[in-house]
């Protein structure tokens, strides 16, 4: 074989001397590798045919019957389809279906009306809910995916004995102009959200204007952006997206009554020039993005408690207590940690709670406590103790542990003065009000009488109404 | 262990005893748990009350006498003091024959918890049961299903406006429709030169079920979730149910080749050998 590189030739061998190379390889007249001389690199150049390589197979198997141990078995090719969009997933979880078209029809099921909720002589009777306040209750989110909806032919409520009394209370206040101001508190699956939901609904049907807070850890769980206010002392923080979004549920729920109460001042600060005397869905219409949001709710909240301006009563409620009474996962620029309550849309509900703010013609403020997704609240808790037992005229009022560390000032006071609705299981004939409903709409294939109601009732731990629908509807035996 | 639960004994807990037979019964405790209700030990449920006292102090003629004259009011108002309904029960007896799922290992449907322990996994009965609970549930909410002639349900089955309302009857006329009627074995080396010869075997009800619902759960597992969270397995099993139901399953074609197979296969029933194992 000859050299790459001609042995006469001095020239240093290097791949930039190419000349030399071309010049030999020109000489030799043979074809030799594109690789430069001396050089180690493989060849680049595609011309150059590559040498067909004929490989063996890398293990040898056995002939005839296979040996097939675990590593040579084969990947199993999952044809997997097209990926589901973000949030696609969990909107189906989400999804709220508010009938169901194999439910039969319950003829003897009343619409609720105005007054319905605060007769006394309406407890233990089930009532449907108007579509007007339906589609009213769906924008606000009032309808939980947990809560059976979905299993009957329209969305219908027990009358029960907790209804009325909060229900009373709510017109007691607004007949005297105050502001009731109610905690609700029982056990899991008592029906505190849905007691929540009956006073959305009374205040629908009867005018008010009602603002809801479906969940309040999307308020302090730093999943919604945050920013300070500027001029504020301590420094407040608003929430302009989660924001936008309730102006834009409370625009569309109360339209209606918006439409027809005027402003009494004019807001030099919103981004828009609203001018006094234009009404109130002008003034939430100023809310078109993120920014600006904050303000719109300040002014839109100034006028609903503009004393001396005709107002209709307002109901501000919100679901999830314990998450609004401690510290939030937001942080300061300072990087410590900030209290709900700085955080200036909750520490608006907050004072109207605590009984700070004066609604013009009155109202009420309900917040409803979860026991299913909650924080621990030990102030809470012991504030709400305390305000039951001074309710009972306990003698014994609890007292906070001198060994406790974890208890908010802050959060105490702000619960001084609320009334508490302690909401337990339903009674016996409300039992059974309930279980001939199921039984009428075809859910509950059982005879409703004496037995099946106790059995039921005793079941759910007297008459826990979650867990009556455990025990009836949701179960094995159908 | 089951919940000892007398949903009965706690609806008449609050009942007042109407009998006098069982009031006059009462005073017949031993002298001892009468002295250890006395002393008042914790453990004791016992609760004493003057009445007790009283009756302990009685001597056992008085008792006897109190025992005979009750008895004797009991025949003087039209009842026989020796029936067992009312004499020395404290919540009666309950109505017999007793229902048959009234029995803690057989309080669900038959179908029902076939079906449930075939769901489940890794030994956790209860998830199953929730799961099992979802699937009725989404059967329930599910719409009218429009059958296929094509495919033709199980005789006598339920007309199909029923079934959403009856989820039971629905899975159960899902999976007996679709249930093979036989299975295939192979006997090796009968075939001769070593193959296998393959001969129809019938299967009994609950084989044939256990077998569709295998079927079924294959297919289920094909299938890809709409959504997220723990709804989603008893969603996709009740809609292949419904698919079933409906005809679009592709379970029918499984349940079709088997018996294909085994009608091919049914001259092998002839085979010395077999008639020999059969008989």
């Amino acid at each position: 074989m000859s050299a790459p590189n001609s042995l006469r030739c001095l020239a240093r061998p290097s791949t930039s001397n190419a000349v030399s190379a071309s010049l030999s390889l020109s000489f030799s007249g043979l074809r030799i590798g594109a690789a430069a001389p001396f050089s180690t690199t493989s060849a680049r150049d595609s011309s150059i045919a590559k040498k067909s390589v004929n490989r063996e197979p890398a293990a040898p198997y056995r002939a005839g019957k296979k040996l097939k141990i675990g590593k040579f078995k084969k990947n199993k090719v999952v044809e997997r389809g097209k990926a589901p969009l973000p949030g696609e997933r969990k909107a189906y979880r989400k999804k709220i279906v508010l009938t169901n078209d194999n439910a039969l029809p319950v003829k003897w099921v009343q619409e609720m009306g105005p007054n319905h909720l605060q007769d006394v002589n309406n407890v233990g009777k089930v009532v449907s809910l108007p579509d007007a306040v339906q589609d009213q209750l769906r924008i606000s989110e009032a309808f939980q995916p947990s809560q059976s909806w979905k299993m009957f032919r329209k969305p219908s409520t027990l009358i029960r004995e907790e209804t009325v009394q909060m229900v009373s209370k709510m017109e007691k206040a607004v007949g005297n102009k105050k502001t009731a101001r109610l905690v609700l508190a029982g056990d899991k699956l008592t029906g505190k959200s849905l007691l929540l939901l009956q006073a959305q609904a009374h205040a629908y049907l009867n005018g008010w204007i009602v603002i809801h807070v479906p969940d309040a850890q999307e308020l302090t769980t730093a999943c919604t952006e945050y920013a300070p206010i500027p001029d504020t002392n301590p420094v407040q923080y608003m929430q302009q997206n989660y924001v936008l979004k309730l102006l834009q549920s409370i625009k569309k729920a109360n339209e209606k009554v918006l439409s027809k109460i005027f402003t009494v001042s004019s807001h030099p600060e919103l981004p828009q020039n609203i001018p006094v005397n234009s009404p109130l869905l002008a003034l939430i219409n100023a809310a078109k993005e993120a920014e600006g949001a904050w303000s719109v709710f300040h002014a839109l909240w100034q006028e609903l408690t503009a004393q001396n301006a005709n107002r209709p009563p307002i109901l501000f409620t919100l679901d999830g207590l314990a998450h609004i009474m401690r510290i939030s996962d937001y942080r300061s620029p300072a990087f410590e940690l900030i209290h709900s309550h700085d955080l200036s849309f909750v520490r608006t509900f907050v004072e109207a709670l605590q009984g700070k703010t004066n609604f013009p013609n009155g109202g009420a403020v309900i917040a409803a406590t979860s026991r299913s997704n909650a924080p621990r609240a030990p102030s809470m808790e012991l504030a709400i103790s305390q305000r039951i037992a001074e309710q009972e005229k306990n003698p014994e009022v609890p007292k906070s542990d001198p060994y406790f560390k974890g208890y908010d000032e802050r959060v105490e006071s702000s619960l001084k003065t609320v009334e508490v609705l302690k909401v337990k299981g339903v009674s016996r004939p409300e039992a059974r009000s309930v279980m001939e409903y199921w039984a009428a709409s075809g859910l509950l294939r059982a005879t409703v009488d004496e037995h099946q109601v106790t059995e039921k009732w005793v079941l759910s731990g007297g008459g826990v109404l979650g867990e009556m629908e455990r025990a009836a509807l949701l179960t094995m035996r159908i | 262990m089951p919940p000892r639960l007398n949903i009965l004994s706690s609806a008449l807990r609050g009942a007042i005893s109407v009998r006098p037979a069982a009031a006059a019964a009462r005073p017949l405790q031993s002298a001892a748990a009468v002295v250890l209700a006395r002393r008042g030990l914790a453990d004791s449920t016992t609760t004493t009350t003057a009445s007790d006292h009283d009756a302990a102090s009685a001597s056992p003629q008085e008792e006897q006498n109190q025992i005979a004259i009750s008895q004797l009011e009991m025949v003087a108002y039209g009842l026989n003091p020796f029936d067992r309904k009312v004499e020395g029960h404290k919540f009666g007896l309950p109505e017999l024959p007793l229902p048959s799922n009234m029995h803690k290992n057989y309080r669900y449907d038959d179908i029902v918890a076939q079906v449930t322990r075939l769901l489940m996994k890794d030994g956790k009965l209860g998830q199953a049961q929730r799961d099992m609970a979802m699937i009725l549930n989404y059967l329930r909410t599910s719409p009218v299903p429009k059958l296929n002639p094509s495919r033709p349900l199980v005789f006598g089955h339920p007309p199909a406006q029923d079934l959403p309302l009856d989820p039971v009857a629905y899975m159960r006329v899902a999976i007996d429709s679709v249930a093979p009627l036989v299975t295939i074995k192979g006997f090796k080396g009968l075939a001769g030169g070593g193959r296998s010869l393959d001969v129809p075997f019938p299967l009994d009800a609950r084989k044939r079920r256990r077998t569709a619902v295998g079927w079924i759960l294959d297919a289920v597992g094909k299938k890809k979730s709409k959504g997220s969270g723990r709804s989603m397995f008893p969603h996709r099993v009740a809609e292949e149910i419904v698919a079933v139901v409906e005809g679009r399953s592709t379970v029918w074609d499984k349940r079709a080749q088997v018996h294909k197979q085994g009608t091919a296969a049914r001259a092998n029933l002839n085979n010395f050998q077999i008639r020999d194992l059969i008989q």
